[in-house]
Order: structure tokens, then C-alpha cells, then sequence
């Protein structure tokens, strides 16, 4: 990345006039000037508001349930604590462990983990997910939009490794996870999506 | 007081903080415009704009409280935005190569300048998904929603010099990608 | 070594078995002849069969006609010999671990460079490598030069990190360039916090409450 010419920032900055610019400089400004506008040029969306509305006329969570959602939740959390907090916070985490709230789920053997789906696809009938971990079979994991929001999950317990897939989206379209990061050519023209499923006891 | 279009953001916060939580209907249609033109050019992607735009909303609403300057609604919003932007750009939830929108489909009734501004406009949103998050952010809120360096300050809690070299090496980069593709 | 060829004797007919088996029905009745003979000759040749099932068992979902199908598998074919070759240049003694054949395949397909691919097999002496390798490989989707993604991966194992330790090893890397910084800066930092990169997230009790396995039925 090349540092251009001080004048061009003060022209867009309003410090300059660009009428006081040799031709080159003056096309700079014109070309980021243009760029700007481009972005700037508004972008068709339908009102938020009735959305927003309903959101806000929800009952907000009692803080006990947002406690338990927080911890519950996964973070990349770095602590740096003294051993008797450590000790405390073990603790709670296994006191919760131990009255699990709700159910307890399937059990997950030592090689297995779980595999996370989510895609968006609103206005989607159906949407299934169709790889290696299921013999490329369609229909026979499909995702769900529970709140009808456009966005599809699934959670899979499936052996620890590596996997090839896509989604399927209305019994027809196949379609790669565009929140993957990883993708390989299919050998059919087109991408699969990888994912690598981990251990979930280690 | 009932709250109008004409009412000023100072007299909206009152009025929702005084209990007519419908009020803040109006902040929304205010605002939303340029919320969410400014979160689909951070994120690239439309639906992920209209996610992050929607719980900011929902944010500053239980927390209107806190907005110390009423009358900077805007730049108080935009702070909330951006900052849910960046964190989700941080953990990596959007895919943030790509727009949502496929490329621009020819229609008879498109010129051909407009179709060349349809591809410029991509080229220009693929140099800014370039840019790390806090030069895309710098650049977008100048030359976009058009803050002034005082309001981007109030909105990334960074000082104008730190803002001004960030603006300084957006423009440079996306003018390097503008040339090349000449 | 015996064991295993004893083994290996043993589940190549049941392998030849089981293909036509789960093609039938699901792939052109064209492609399978072929496919099958295509997966004997594999188990012949010591190298896994299940790559090659399973890529005619796609095709057939996506509904691609018998002759792509049969070249898809070829390729397959080739990339797993070409994937044996590697290991056997990089030290590993024949006959190629199958999984690990697998695995480098995995790794080429992702594209890795073959030469990068070596130095990651031959820095793990023993199986498995899968990890390692789709460490290397994600950070070379993230555009870091792979023979510097590889010496990250290649530090971070003398560092004892192991198996999927190695897979936050590239996140941390990917995070970083996310967070603003260069390439360069990214691998120098995570190399410096080294063993220590933060680990992934388990998943939440709520999500293995919600977690099914393929075929169980959707919950009402």
C-alpha cells in the first residue's frame, strides 16, 4: 500500500480546494470521491421497525434466566485468577453440571462431537444438510427455523473427523455454507463445504 | 407531549424514558437508513446488517438510559452499531469475502452505465472487506455517513489523530485497488 | 505389519461387498461396474476404499450422470495414490497407513503444496496427522503462505501441542488477521503465546440437549 500525496487527503478532508490541484492529483480526489458516493448510495432494506417493535414489547428475561443463559454460553475467555477463585468458579460450573436444567440431551460417546449447522436461508421451505457423515443421503438431517426468523440450525452428534457437505435447500438446491471457512472443489463443478468435528469429552 | 415526525431526538428519549415505549418507533424509522447502509458495508452482507442493525436497536432501547446526550442520539446509535460490527467481524460470524447479493443481473431496461456502476460499486465493496475492520469502520463513517471527526471520536472512543490515520490508509488502499483495475 | 495385511485380507472382500451394496439404488446403475472395479483395484493396492464410495455416492445425491461420476472417482483414485506417494517420499514405511492416505489427500485437495505436506508428515513421526494437517491447510485458506503456516504447526507440535490443540492454533492465527493485523504479525503473535492459544468453546449444554443423530427423528 502506497502513501499518496498529502494534498489529496486535505482535499477530502476539506482542507484544500481540488481546484487548486495539478490534473493527476485532482483525479485521485474524483476517483475516492466517486467510491464514497457509490457506498453511499442508499441501500433498499424493508423497515426494521415492526421487527425492532416486537422484540421490544417482549418480556425481558428474569436476570436468574440470563445468568444461566450467560454461562451457559461458549466464550473465548482468557482468565488470570488466583487459585481459590479458580476453585469457587469450578465450583458453580459443577454444581450446574450436577442439576442440569432441562434435558440432558444424547449421550455423547468418547469419539463422537457435535456438529453445529446454520445457514440463512429465508424464505426456505425445507433445508436439509447432505455429506460424507450421512452417505450424501438427502432429507436425512434436516435444519430447522425454529423461530421463523430465515435462519436454519441443526445440531448432529456425529464420530470425531472431518466431513464434506452442503446444504440442500427446498429438496433441490444445493448450495455450499457460506459461514464455513473451509471449501474444496466437489469434482463436479462446484464447492464443499468441510467440517471437522471434535472430540466433545476432550 | 405527543411525539412527531418534527420532534427532536432530546424530546423522543424523554417521552420512551417516561414510559411510552412506542415512541421509539419513530428513533427507528429515523435512523435505520443509515444504520444499516453503514452495517452491510461493514459486514458485507445484507442479512447480517439486518441482524446486527435490529438487536442494536433493541440495545439502545433498554439501555436508553444511559445515552448521556440525547440530542447525539445518532452518534450514540452508531456506536452500538459499530461496535456490534466489529465484535461479530472479530468472531468471525460473517463470511466477510462476499456480499449476499448476486451479481448484477442485465435487464433490458439498464443502461449501460448503470450496469457499470453496479460493477464498480462491487469492486469498490470488495477493496473495503479488504481493509482491516477499524480502517473499513473510519473510512465508512467519514466519506459515508459523513461523521465528523469529533462524532467519530464519540463513536470509537479513539482519538482524531488515530481516526485521521485510519482514513488516511483507507483511502490509500481502496485508491491503490481503483487503479489497478483501470 | 502382518496383523494388519491379515486384516486387510479379511475386510477387502466384505469392503467389495459393501460398495456395490450402498451404491445400488443411489448411483446410475451405469457408473457402478465401473466405480466398484475402481474400488478393488484401490483395496488391491493397500489404499481406502471409503473416499471413493463415498464420492460416487455423491455424485449420484447431486444427480450427475455415469460418466462424470466414473471420472470423479478416477480423479479420486489418483489423488489417493499420488497421497501414498507423498507419505512413502516422507518417511513413512510402506504400506501407507490408509487413514493417513486420507489425510494427505485431504491435505493436496485443500491445496497444500506437496513439499509443505512432507515436512508436516515428517515433523509427526507417528499418525495421526489429520489435525496437523487441516491446520496448515486452514491457515492457507486465510492466505498465510503455507510453508509459514506449516512452521507455525511445526512449532507449536514441539511445543507439545497435539490433535486438535493444533486446530486453535490456526483460529488463533485467523483471529488475529481479523483483529487487523498482518500475516506476518499474526504468526509471530500466536507463536509467541505458544503453547497457550486459547482453546475452542465447548459445546453448550443446550446445544448437546438439542443435538440428534443422523436419521433420529425431527423433534415435533
Amino acid at each position: 500500500m502506497n502513501a499518496i500525496d498529502l494534498r489529496i487527503h486535505q482535499a477530502l478532508d476539506g482542507e484544500l480546494a481540488p481546484a487548486a490541484l495539478s490534473a493527476e492529483l485532482r483525479r485521485a480526489v474524483e476517483r475516492l470521491a466517486t467510491a464514497a458516493d457509490l457506498l453511499a448510495a442508499p441501500l433498499p432494506f424493508p423497515s426494521l421497525e415492526a421487527r425492532v417493535m416486537t422484540l421490544i414489547r417482549r418480556p425481558v428475561p428474569s436476570r436468574v434466566r440470563r445468568l444461566v443463559r450467560w454461562l451457559a454460553t461458549p466464550r473465548a475467555v482468557t482468565f488470570r485468577v488466583r487459585p481459590v477463585w479458580s476453585l469457587a468458579f469450578a465450583a458453580v460450573v459443577a454444581l450446574l453440571t450436577l442439576f442440569p436444567i432441562g434435558h440432558a440431551g444424547p449421550d455423547i460417546g468418547e469419539h463422537e462431537g457435535i456438529a453445529q449447522f446454520v445457514g440463512r436461508f429465508p424464505g426456505a421451505q425445507s433445508v436439509h444438510v447432505v455429506g460424507s457423515f450421512n452417505d450424501w443421503r438427502p432429507g436425512s438431517i434436516a435444519l430447522e427455523d425454529v423461530d421463523q426468523d430465515g435462519v436454519w440450525r441443526a445440531t448432529v452428534v456425529l464420530p470425531a473427523g472431518a466431513y464434506e457437505y452442503m446444504f440442500v435447500v427446498d429438496g433441490e438446491r444445493w448450495v455450499p455454507d457460506h459461514l464455513a471457512e473451509r471449501l474444496v472443489a466437489d469434482e463436479f463443478g462446484r464447492e464443499n463445504s468441510i467440517v471437522i468435528v471434535r472430540p466433545a469429552r476432550r | 407531549m405527543d411525539v412527531t415526525a418534527a420532534s427532536s431526538d432530546a424530546e423522543v428519549v424523554a417521552r420512551v424514558l417516561g414510559g411510552d415505549g412506542e415512541a421509539f418507533g419513530l428513533v427507528v424509522r429515523r435512523y435505520e437508513a443509515g444504520l444499516l447502509r453503514f452495517a452491510a458495508r461493514m459486514l458485507g452482507s445484507r442479512d447480517a446488517a439486518a441482524d446486527a442493525v435490529a438487536e442494536s436497536f433493541v440495545r439502545a432501547y433498554r439501555h436508553l438510559a444511559s445515552c448521556r446526550e440525547p440530542a447525539r442520539l445518532r452518534t450514540w446509535l452508531y456506536r452500538i452499531v459499530a461496535n456490534r460490527c466489529k465484535s461479530q467481524l472479530a468472531r468471525r460470524q460473517i463470511a466477510d469475502v462476499s456480499l449476499d447479493e448476486a451479481p448484477p443481473v442485465a435487464d433490458p431496461a439498464d443502461t449501460e452505465r448503470d450496469l457499470e456502476r453496479a460493477e464498480q460499486l462491487a469492486l469498490v465493496q470488495r477493496a473495503l472487506v479488504r481493509l482491516s475492520p477499524e480502517k473499513r469502520e473510519a473510512f465508512l463513517l467519514k466519506h459515508v455517513e459523513g461523521l465528523s471527526y469529533e462524532e467519530m471520536a464519540a463513536v470509537t472512543g479513539e482519538r482524531i489523530p488515530t481516526l485521521k490515520m485510519r482514513v488516511h490508509r483507507a483511502r490509500e488502499a481502496l485508491l491503490q485497488v481503483l487503479e489497478d483495475h483501470e | 505389519m502382518r496383523v494388519w495385511l491379515g486384516l486387510a485380507l479379511v475386510a477387502a472382500p466384505l469392503a467389495a461387498q459393501s460398495a456395490r451394496g450402498r451404491l445400488e439404488g443411489r448411483v446410475p446403475g451405469a457408473a457402478i461396474p465401473v466405480v466398484d472395479s475402481l474400488v478393488q483395484r484401490a483395496l488391491a493396492e493397500g489404499l481406502p476404499a471409503e473416499p471413493l464410495i463415498q464420492k460416487a455416492l455423491e455424485g449420484g445425491a447431486k444427480q450427475v450422470t455415469a460418466p462424470r461420476i466414473v471420472a470423479a472417482v478416477q480423479v479420486s483414485l489418483g489423488q489417493l495414490r499420488d497421497a501414498r506417494d507423498l507419505l512413502i517420499r516422507a518417511g513413512d514405511e510402506p504400506p501407507a497407513t490408509p487413514s493417513e492416505v486420507t489425510t494427505v489427500a485431504w491435505a493436496v485437495r485443500r491445496g497444500l503444496p506437496g513439499p509443505v505436506v512432507e515436512r508436516v508428515v515428517a515433523a509427526l513421526p507417528r499418525p495421526p496427522r489429520a489435525s496437523a494437517m487441516h491446520a496448515v491447510a486452514d491457515l492457507a485458506a486465510h492466505h498465510f503462505d503455507p510453508d509459514s503456516a506449516a512452521d507455525l504447526i511445526i512449532a507449536a507440535i514441539g511445543q507439545g501441542l497435539v490433535r486438535e490443540r493444533l486446530l486453535d492454533v490456526s483460529a488463533a492465527a485467523a483471529h488475529e488477521l481479523q483483529r487487523g493485523h498482518t500475516h506476518a504479525e499474526a504468526l509471530a503473535l500466536v507463536r509467541r503465546e505458544l503453547p497457550n492459544v486459547p482453546a475452542s468453546p465447548k459445546p453448550t449444554r443446550s446445544a448437546v440437549a438439542r443435538a440428534r443423530r443422523p436419521g433420529d427423528a425431527t423433534p415435533p
